[in-house]
This record gives C-alpha cells, sequence and structure tokens, in this order.
C-alpha cells in the first residue's frame, strides 16, 4: 500500500505569504468583529497599564502618607478598572473564538464543497483518508492557530509600536543600538523557518499517508484477516508512523529554537544598550535617568518580540495545514469545460453518442469512435466481455468523466453545454458497487428522491421485492446499515439500490449490473417491476445474463472499446457473430455431464 | 490522563526528566536575569562605572548563553519524548485494532478510529512537548511568588492562602468541565470525518444522483455542530482566566486595605506591602497562561479518554494454539457440524443447523436466494465470525481449536467486493505471500484469466492501482482478486460470488483453469452454468440446507433447483 500521490505531483514549495493572505482573506470576511476585537485588545492594554499606574498613586497618596481620607474611593476606582479589564479580555477572547471557528467552519465547508466540485478522475488516484486528513487534521492545525495567535499577535504588535514610539522620544541613538538585534532576529528566523516550514509540510503529509494508511486498512479489514496479513499491515504502518516521527521530530525541535534564540538576543541586546549607554553618558551624550528607563524599555520592546516569536511555531503549523487545504482548492473543478451553464429543461430522454473516443489515462484507449443512439423510451442493452468498456461508456452518459473526443447529445443537444447536475437529477442508477449510507433503509430508499413520503418508500421496496427481508429485521425500515455485520447480504443491497432507483422515477436508467448478486428467481419476480420502471424511460443496461438483456431494442455488443455488433436480439443472433456465439454458450441447455 | 495512556510515557521517563531539568535550568536563568540588570543600572550606570557594566554584561551573557544552551537541549530531549510516546501511542492503537473482531467495528466507526489515531494522538503529543517546555512555567511562578510573599509578609500574604485554594479548585472544576466539552467536540470531529468518508467513498453514486447540494447540508451540519461545540469549549476556558485574573486583583486591594491599615497600627511597612503588591502583578500575569494550559490540559484528557477506551478494550483471544498445516496435496476436508449463526443478539438466526462435508479436492458450489446465509456460511470458515452453535473441522481439527492464523493461511478467500490496496499490481498480488516469485504469480494471473490484461498495460505488474482499484473494470478487478487467493494455493478456497461481473466464456475458462490446482472449493453462485461443474451443489433457503448433490440429482429432486435452473434457461416470452 503506497501513496500514489506523489507520482501523480510534484511536491510544491510551501509559500507562506500567498497562505498567510488567503488565510487572512478568509479571517477578513469578518472585518467588523475583528475590529472590534482590536478594540477590546487596545483597551486592554490601556486598562493594563492603567491599574499599575493607580497602585502607584495609591501607594505615594495615601501608604506613604498618614491620609486616609477616601481611599475606599482609590479602591473602587482600582476595582472598576480590573473589572473592566477583564471584561475587555473576556470579550476579546468569545468574539476571537467566533471568528476563528467560523472561519474554520467555512474553510471546512468550502473544502467540502470542492470535494464535490471535482471530477471523479480526482479520485482514482487518490485515498480517501489521505483526503479526510486535510478536512480534518490540516483544519484543526490552523483552527487552534487562529484561537490563539491573532489576539496575541495584535497586542504584540500593538506594544511594540507603543514602546518603539517611547523609546525614539527618549533616545533615537540608543534605539539604534537596541534595533541592531533586529536585523540577526531576522536572520536567525528565517534560517529557522526554511527549514521548519518544509518540514511541517512534511509532517502533515505524512500524517495524511498515515491516515490514508489507516482508512484503507481498516475498510479492507475483512481481506487483512482472511489473508492473516495483520502482522504484515501493522509493520508497513509502523514504517509509516517512523517516517512521521521523524518529520515531526525535526519541525518540533527547529521551532524549539525560535524562543530560545529570541531569549538570547534579547539578553545581548540588553548587555549591549546597558554598555552603549554606559559609553554614551560617560561622553554625556545621555543623561543616566534615560540610561535606567531606557533599559527598562528595551526590556519591554523585545517581550512583545519573544511572543510573536513564540507564536511563530503555530503559525507555520497552520500554514502547513492550510497550504495543504489550498492545494485541494486550487484543483481544477469538474466542470471547468462547461461552455454553457445552462440547465437542460425536462428531458425526453433520447441520448446520441457521436465520434467519442475517451481514455483514462493519456494515450491509452479505452473506448474509441463511439456512435449510437437511443430513442425516447428504448432499452439499449451493453453486451461484451469485461473490460470491454461498457462501464466507461456507462460513465459518460452520467457525465462523471467528459469525452476526449467527439459529442453527447441529449434531446439533441450538446451535453458539453448543459450543466451536469441538471441532467444527472433526470437520471436513475444501479450501479455495479451498491454503495449505501450509515443511515436507516428508509433513508437510503429515499436517497434516490428525497422529498419522498414514507408510504412512497415502502412501495418502491416493495416494487424491488426488498419489502419481505426489510420487514423480517427487527427495526425493519428504520435499521440502521452499519460498516460490518448488520446482517444485509450483498443482493439485499443491491435491491435496495433498485429501489433506491425506483423511486428516483427518471427520464433516463441506468442499469449497471443491477442484479449481478441476486438470484435469478429473485430477479424473475423483480424484472416485472424493473420494465415497468422501464417503461417510457430511455434505459441502458449492462448485464451478464443475456436472458435479463433479450428484450432490449437495441444491443450493442461491445468489446475492446468498439462496437463490433447492434441490433435486437433477434437480428444479431442472425448475424451469427459474436453474439450469436455468446448466446448460444448460455442458453444451451447443459447437456448431462458425462461420466457422472 | 488515564492511567493505560500514562503509562506509555514510562519509557521516556529520562528524558522527561532530563528535559524537565532543563527547562528548571532555563528559568532560574530568567529568573537571575532581572536580579542582574538591576545591578548593571545600580553598580554600572550610576556610578558610571563601565568596568563594573563590562563585568556584569558578560556575567550576563554567559548566563544566557547557558539558558540558551539547555533550550536548545530542551528542544531535542522534549521533542524526542514527544514524538516517540506519540509514535508508540499510535503503533500500539492500531495494532489493537487490527486485533478487533467484526463487531468491534460496529461499536466503532472507522471515522471515529482514524481520529482517534491521528488527531487524539497529535493532541497527546504536543501537549506533552508544552508541558516539558512550557505549560510548567506558569504554575511555578505562581508558587515562587507565592513562597516569596510569604517570606516576606506572612501576616499580608495570608490573602493569597485564602485565595489560591478556592481557585485551585475553580480551575479543576473548569478543567473537568471543559474536558467534557472537548470530548464532545472529538464526537463530533468523528462525525464530520464520518459524512466526508461516506462521501468519499460513495462520490460516485452521489454525483449520479447529483445530490451535491443535499450531501453538503449535511456536511453543514457536522460541520457547524463542530464549531459550535469547539466554541463553547474553547469559551468556557477563555471565560475562566479573565476571572481568576479578576480575583487576583481584587487581592491586590485587599493587600493595599489590609496594608494601609497595618501600616496606620505599624505592623507592616510600605516596602513590604509595595513587593507584595508586586509579586501579586507577577502571579497574576502567570495566571493568564492558564488559559492555554488548561485548554490543552482538558483537550489532552478528552483525547486520552478515548484513546485509552480503544487500549483498554478486551482483547480477544485467539481460540486456541493448535496448528494446521497441509498435510494431503488434495485439499483440505471441511465439515460443518449442526451450525447455528446469527451476527448479534437482536437480529434473527441466519444458518440453523448447517451440516455438510466437503471432501478434499472437492468442488462445492452453494446456491440459495437473496439473504439465505450463503457468504455467512462462508465467512465462518476462516473464522470471521463464529458460529453460536454447532463446529466447523478443517481436516478433522475443530477450528475453534485453531490458531487463527495458522487456520487463515490454509484458505484463500476471495470477497464479494473485490477489494484491492493501494499500491502495484505485484504488490496486490503477493499480499498473502510475500515472497511469491514472479512466476507464481503470472501463473495466478493467466489462470484468473487476467493475464493479457495486465500484460497489456504499460507497465504491466508495476502498474499502480487507486484505492479499491479504480483504474479497473468490476470484472477485472474480481478476477485480480482470485488471482490473489490462487498466489497462496492455499487448500482451502472459497470464492464468495466473486465471479459475478464476469461473462459466461471468462469464467468457464477461469473455473477450467482451478481445476489443477490441489484445492478443496467452496463456491458461492447464482448461475447454473458455474454450479453445475461443481462436484455437488448445496441449496440453500432461509439458512438451511433443504437440497444437495450434483447438478443432475437436483434437476431431478429439488423443485426450488429446477424453478432456479428454468429462471436461467427456460425462453421466457421470446421466441429465438
Amino acid at each position: 500500500m503506497r501513496n500514489p500521490q506523489r507520482a501523480v505531483k510534484a511536491e510544491r514549495p510551501p509559500h507562506f505569504a500567498g497562505t498567510v493572505k488567503r488565510i487572512w482573506s478568509y479571517l477578513s470576511a469578518r472585518k467588523g468583529l475583528l475590529a472590534a476585537v482590536l478594540l477590546m485588545v487596545v483597551a486592554s492594554s490601556i486598562l493594563g497599564l492603567l491599574g499599575p499606574f493607580i497602585i502607584g498613586k495609591a501607594i505615594d497618596n495615601y501608604l506613604t502618607s498618614k491620609n486616609s481620607a477616601r481611599f475606599e474611593w482609590v479602591l473602587i476606582w482600582l476595582a472598576g478598572v480590573y473589572f473592566f479589564y477583564s471584561l475587555s479580555v473576556w470579550l476579546q477572547n468569545f468574539w476571537m473564538i467566533g471568528i476563528s471557528q467560523e472561519t474554520v467552519g467555512r474553510m471546512r465547508s468550502d473544502l467540502f464543497g470542492q470535494l464535490h466540485n471535482l471530477p471523479i478522475a480526482f479520485y482514482d488516484k487518490r485515498q480517501y483518508g489521505e483526503l479526510m486528513s486535510r478536512v480534518t487534521n490540516d483544519i484543526e492545525n490552523v483552527s487552534s492557530t487562529l484561537n490563539s495567535s491573532v489576539i496575541q499577535i495584535f497586542s504584540s504588535v500593538l506594544t511594540l509600536v507603543g514602546t518603539l514610539a517611547v523609546m525614539l522620544y527618549l533616545s533615537p541613538l540608543l534605539t539604534l543600538v537596541t534595533m541592531a538585534i533586529v536585523p540577526l532576529m531576522f536572520a536567525g528566523m528565517k534560517w529557522i523557518t526554511s527549514r521548519t516550514s518544509k518540514l511541517y509540510r512534511e509532517q502533515q503529509r505524512n500524517l495524511g499517508e498515515l491516515n490514508g494508511f489507516i482508512e484503507e486498512s481498516i475498510s479492507g479489514h475483512k481481506i487483512i484477516k482472511s489473508f492473516s496479513e495483520e502482522k504484515k499491515v501493522i509493520r508497513e504502518f509502523q514504517e509509516k508512523n517512523k517516517k512521521l516521527k521523524k518529520a515531526g521530530y525535526w519541525a518540533q525541535v527547529y521551532t524549539g529554537f525560535i524562543p530560545k534564540l529570541m531569549n538570547v538576543l534579547n539578553n545581548s541586546s540588553f548587555a549591549l544598550v546597558a554598555l552603549a549607554g554606559g559609553f554614551f553618558a560617560l561622553k554625556g551624550m545621555v543623561t543616566v535617568g534615560t540610561i535606567v528607563t531606557f533599559t527598562e524599555y528595551a526590556r519591554q520592546f523585545t517581550r512583545p518580540l519573544n511572543d510573536l516569536s513564540n507564536q511563530f511555531n503555530t503559525l507555520l503549523s497552520a500554514v502547513a495545514g492550510a497550504d495543504r487545504v489550498f492545494d485541494i482548492l486550487d484543483e481544477r473543478k469538474e466542470d471547468f469545460k462547461e461552455g454553457g451553464a445552462n440547465d437542460s429543461s425536462k428531458l425526453i430522454g433520447e441520448v446520441e453518442f457521436s465520434h467519442v473516443s475517451f481514455s483514462y489515462e493519456k494515450g491509452g484507449d479505452t473506448v474509441q469512435e463511439l456512435n449510437f443512439r437511443a430513442a425516447p423510451g428504448e432499452k439499449v442493452a451493453l453486451v461484451g466481455p469485461t473490460g470491454a468498456g461498457k462501464s466507461t461508456i456507462i460513465n459518460l452518459i452520467s457525465r462523471l468523466y467528459e469525452p476526449d473526443e467527439g459529442k453527447i447529445l441529449f434531446d439533441g443537444q450538446d451535453a458539453a453545454e448543459i450543466r451536469r447536475e441538471s441532467i444527472r437529477k433526470q437520471m436513475g442508477f444501479v450501479l455495479q458497487d451498491s454503495f449505501l449510507f450509515e443511515d436507516s433503509i428508509r433513508e437510503n430508499i429515499r436517497y434516490g428522491r428525497l422529498d419522498a413520503s414514507d408510504k412512497e418508500v415502502e412501495e418502491a421496496a416493495r416494487t424491488a421485492n426488498a419489502h419481505a427481508f426489510i420487514s423480517k429485521l427487527p427495526e425493519g425500515y428504520d435499521t440502521v446499515l452499519s460498516a460490518e455485520g448488520s446482517g444485509i447480504s450483498q443482493g439485499q443491497k443491491q435491491l435496495l439500490s433498485i429501489a433506491r432507483a425506483i423511486l428516483a422515477k427518471p427520464a433516463i436508467l441506468i442499469l449497471d449490473e443491477a442484479t449481478s448478486s441476486i438470484d435469478t428467481i429473485t430477479e424473475l419476480k423483480i424484472k416485472e417491476a424493473l420494465s415497468r420502471l422501464m417503461e417510457g424511460r430511455t434505459t441502458f443496461m449492462i448485464a451478464h445474463r443475456l436472458n435479463t438483456i433479450r428484450q432490449a431494442d437495441q444491443i450493442l455488443v461491445v468489446d475492446q472499446g468498439r462496437i463490433i455488433e447492434r441490433g435486437n436480439h433477434q437480428q444479431l443472433l442472425k448475424q451469427k457473430g459474436f453474439y450469436y456465439t455468446l448466446s448460444e454458450k448460455q442458453f444451451k441447455k447443459p447437456a448431462v455431464k458425462a461420466g457422472m | 490522563m488515564k492511567e493505560k495512556v500514562i503509562s506509555y510515557m514510562k519509557p521516556y521517563r529520562l528524558p522527561i526528566g532530563v528535559a524537565l531539568i532543563l527547562m528548571l535550568v532555563e528559568l532560574a536563568v530568567e529568573l537571575t536575569q532581572p536580579l542582574l540588570m538591576a545591578r548593571i543600572i545600580d553598580e554600572g550606570i550610576m556610578k558610571n562605572d563601565l568596568r563594573a557594566v563590562v563585568a556584569l554584561g558578560g556575567e550576563m551573557l554567559g548566563l544566557s548563553l547557558l539558558a540558551f544552551v539547555s533550550g536548545l537541549s530542551n528542544s531535542f530531549v522534549a521533542a524526542y519524548a514527544s514524538q516517540n510516546f506519540g509514535y508508540d501511542l499510535r503503533n500500539n492503537l492500531f495494532e489493537k485494532i487490527q486485533g478487533f473482531l467484526f463487531a468491534d467495528f460496529n461499536r466503532y466507526p472507522s471515522s471515529s478510529l482514524i481520529t482517534r489515531i491521528t488527531n487524539d494522538v497529535n493532541q497527546l503529543q504536543s501537549t506533552l512537548f508544552m508541558c516539558l517546555r512550557i505549560a510548567m512555567r506558569a504554575p511555578l511562578l505562581v508558587i515562587g511568588g507565592v513562597t516569596m510573599a510569604l517570606l516576606v509578609n506572612a501576616r499580608l500574604a495570608m490573602v493569597y492562602l485564602v485565595i489560591i485554594p478556592v481557585l485551585l479548585v475553580f480551575l479543576i472544576a473548569i478543567m473537568n468541565r471543559s474536558s467534557a466539552l472537548f470530548g464532545k467536540v472529538q464526537a463530533a470531529l468523528d462525525k464530520v470525518n464520518r459524512v466526508l468518508r461516506e462521501n468519499l467513498a460513495g462520490m460516485k453514486l452521489i454525483k449520479s444522483y447529483a445530490r451535491g447540494d443535499h450531501e453538503r447540508s449535511r456536511f453543514k451540519k457536522a460541520n457547524s455542530n463542530l464549531t459550535e461545540r469547539t466554541a463553547s469549549a474553547l469559551r468556557l476556558t477563555e471565560t475562566a482566566v479573565p476571572i481568576l485574573i479578576f480575583v487576583m486583583n481584587l487581592a491586590i486591594l485587599a493587600i493595599l486595605w489590609f496594608g494601609n491599615m497595618d501600616i496606620k497600627s505599624g505592623k507592616t511597612t510600605v516596602g513590604e506591602t509595595v513587593a507584595i503588591v508586586n509579586y501579586a502583578a507577577r502571579i497574576t500575569t502567570a495566571f493568564s497562561m492558564f488559559s492555554f494550559i488548561i485548554t490543552v490540559l482538558s483537550r489532552a484528557k478528552a483525547s486520552s479518554g478515548r484513546a485509552n477506551e480503544i487500549l483498554s478494550y478486551p482483547s480477544h483471544e485467539d481460540g486456541g494454539n493448535d496448528t494446521i498445516s497441509r498435510e494431503n496435496n488434495k485439499g483440505s476436508k471441511i465439515e460443518f457440524q449442526h451450525i447455528g449463526f446469527k451476527y448479534s443478539e437482536e437480529t434473527p438466526e441466519i444458518l440453523h443447523d448447517i451440516t455438510f462435508t466437503a471432501w478434499p479436492g472437492e468442488r462445492v458450489a452453494i446456491m440459495g436466494a437473496t439473504g439465505s446465509g450463503k457468504s455467512s456460511l462462508i465467512q465462518l470458515i476462516p473464522k470471521l465470525y463464529e458460529p453460536n452453535t454447532g463446529s466447523i473441522l478443517i481436516d478433522d481439527k475443530n477450528i475453534k481449536h485453531l490458531r487463527t492464523d495458522s487456520l487463515r493461511r490454509q484458505i484463500g478467500y476471495v470477497p464479494q467486493e473485490a477489494l484491492l490496496f493501494t499500491g502495484t499490481i505485484k504488490e496486490n498480488l503477493a499480499w498473502g505471500k510475500e515472497d511469491a516469485s514472479l512466476k507464481e504469480m503470472a501463473e495466478a494471473v493467466e489462470d484468473a484469466q487476467i493475464r493479457d490484461t495486465i500484460e497489456a498495460l504499460p507497465n504491466q505488474y508495476d502498474t499502480l492501482l487507486g484505492q479499491k482499484g479504480v483504474n479497473l473494470s468490476g470484472g477485472q478487478k474480481q478476477r485480480l482478486s482470485i488471482a490473489r487467493a490462487l498466489v497462496k494455493k492455499a487448500g482451502i478456497l472459497l470464492l464468495d460470488d466473486s465471479t459475478s461481473a464476469l461473462d459466461l466464456q471468462t469464467e468457464a475458462k477461469l473455473l477450467k483453469a482451478l481445476e489443477k490446482y490441489k484445492v478443496t472449493t467452496l463456491i458461492v453462485t447464482q448461475k447454473i452454468s458455474t454450479a453445475k461443474e461443481a462436484d455437488r451443489i448445496l441449496l440453500l433457503v432461509d439458512g438451511r440446507i433443504i437440497a444437495q448433490g450434483s447438478h443432475e440429482e437436483l434437476l431431478e429432486c429439488s423443485p426450488l433447483y429446477r424453478e432456479i435452473y428454468a429462471s436461467q434457461f427456460e425462453e421466457t416470452g421470446v421466441e429465438s
């Protein structure tokens, strides 16, 4: 089990500024509230300074003198300041959490929406678990950063600007000395960041791969168990886990460097200021008092820088996470080719293929030069050996893939000019893998038509011959289908998908091996229902059992991606070609086996 | 955090200890730093003594270098401990899950298991890292501040002794509450993951039915649930801190009030009061770090609970120690004795009193209506499920007493849904037998009638398959998963309707090719054409064997079989 992604796409270099800008564009949707947060940060900074100021006054005016009159008033004032300080802190956090969670929620649903916009071909080479990791783990990184960092960055920048102003006022010369460490700091940060941003990205990628591996091994646990290969899977897991550990280790180590570097630079800066100050004082360029105040401010200057650098770690991991999210958001959408955004009107159901060629991989040739026309209400059967391209034709009709060449026409209109969804909404499907949701049987059937009533759902189930087994289940239609052992067999799942398609009442019906896991007696029973369903609807069906397709108006025999024979059952038999041999084999009543 | 998760820290006691010591060194240096600064000012600058400035500045630089070095080392050691802790935890969780029975997967949906291994472990891992680097700092600052204040003036500092225990209780209460909330956050994350996973797996169907909007609104619900829960959990911890700070600030008021009275009565001095007020300010600053700590710790508590739940889930003892090996070269004997089976207590019984024997080398077909129990019967043989009554014997050994891996090595199982793993075709083929040679693989794919397809691919056996082998058609996937089972050369071959997507010609060739394998085959099928190639056919109705025999025998004696036959060969309505 290897991650195929690497083969598909080269690693994109992380681009810090662009990603931050993009996160900001998400945040800025709530500009008003952000401004309020900023206001609260300013308020809390001022109130935070006011507290000590009042205390200083109180000490000077009351404690050191014998005067006690109206002392309680000072304390009440102080209590008020403290109260509003706490309130402003609380408000800024409260609002910021709201903003960040909303932002993250929006990112998550954008990503989810994008997953639906991407063409099916995108999924051919992706592991689900790897994609899941982007929606959960990567966005989680963004979330935790936004919660804590934004306010920190605000207030750090605020104090930074404030102290810088005071410092400049006190002594531009000493300020210059203090600033001497700033380039050093940037150089150090850059050195670290150039490593960590790569490492964080790698860590998130490894985490994604691990997630993909876990997902696959859980959904494939039946195979793993029955082949008794748990040990091998665990071994592979450990290898991937080790890779994650390695990237995570170095990312953590390097980001751990940042605050330490800041600390040592701060201290040197302080020593430098003291030294230079002493020197300047000797020369009479500054007063001693200025130096004392200045060192105090120099210390204050470096503290927000320290805080900022601490925030940098989390910011980096957020950027790495967001980067992976944006990667997907930047994938080309399914509709990129669509010139027209026309909604199709109600389809009559005519489908035409005109010189259609298509391949999944570039340079391959899955189907070529397909030409056929299905009149409204016609039943078209696709016959041929496995891998001939029958399911591909179905995929093209349902517009999961776009033809490389040629045109597909619905009611005479070029499909490329109609919105995909508006066509699909008029189709009903029973696909090869009968996919069901982890939901109740009732809701699974209702998926065919969301506004169907319970009665209609049950009717559809009856028609599909599924009612009998459903009502035997202890919870009937409310039985929730789960991943394993809900006691629903593959054939029963197929019956449910048929019921789902019956409920949809589509203009075009697509049956891809719809009854392959259903026993032939049950099949006979639902056959009538199916033919009633096909009545008046254009139907495309694939089946290996020829007796299910004998009544088709048109049979297309597909071999190696081409239509090699066409006609109805009788016509094809008369041709004595591929279909004839197939039919001969299947309908020849088995002779009594010799020698038994 | 619960004991089980804690126990995974034990191997890293040494690095954890070292990291803590390094952190203390750093903290100590940091605390002396203001003292040195004061001395630089007092002894150097105030006295215009440049030499003192140089000396003390040098000392300060030296000390900060020491702090730097210990800080850097701390980075290495703390990262080492936390990353390894996370690594071990993930490995153990994964291993535990590999040991899960099928029923366990119903209790824990896969999306939840995935979140637990990745997201929850991440939380725990970064919490450990934080604890080793910064989180301890705040409590230490509080303790240091209070101690110093008590030393200065015990009477005034009593205020702390009253307030701090109260605040501690408050903190713990908040933490308990918020860890419960964070537990809900993780559960909401599971839900998001679940919708997501389902959407990814069912994308084709969803797109086909143009249900994108429906799914978006479903996701929106799960998503907004997650954001709301996260917001309320975070808001709780963020509310705690302003309250803490406010209470601490009130303590300053109290100190000022009592200090003022005491000064008037001569019990204390102004200097002492000022000092205690200063300490209070420091303690308050330390408290503002608590919001971060509470969040991290309560998240970790929730996550460790979830990891713990899996880790302490009862392991399933392997049934026995007996092993089995291929003794004869004809295939194994499979014997079902009065087997009864149901998936769970609540669901109805699927199989009743199934008794039959498949002799070495025999090919037995199993037929029956949809839901009659065919797949269930097959799945009992590799012990994917355990029967409720009766016993199954393989080569006269009760599989209950067999070691699972030993049993499963004897079985080539092809499930109904062809499931391939991400990787090359070669890797998929060698899945059951890692040392399989290219020749063995070629032989298996030849017999599975897929060799031409594979060899026509540009990269042949090195072709990468996506998840579930999406590049291949349904029938090709089925044949590949049959080939995978054949590579194993096991004594038992179980084909669970695994030829449904094959056309008859291909299927006939495949069945023919299987004849040369020395194997006992159970084959579930719907097709008479397949069944008649078997030595014997079991006909299942509602979980009971109602008839068995060869094709001819059943045609003669079983009306149901005749009916199935008719459904496939009678010309219904159309004359040819």
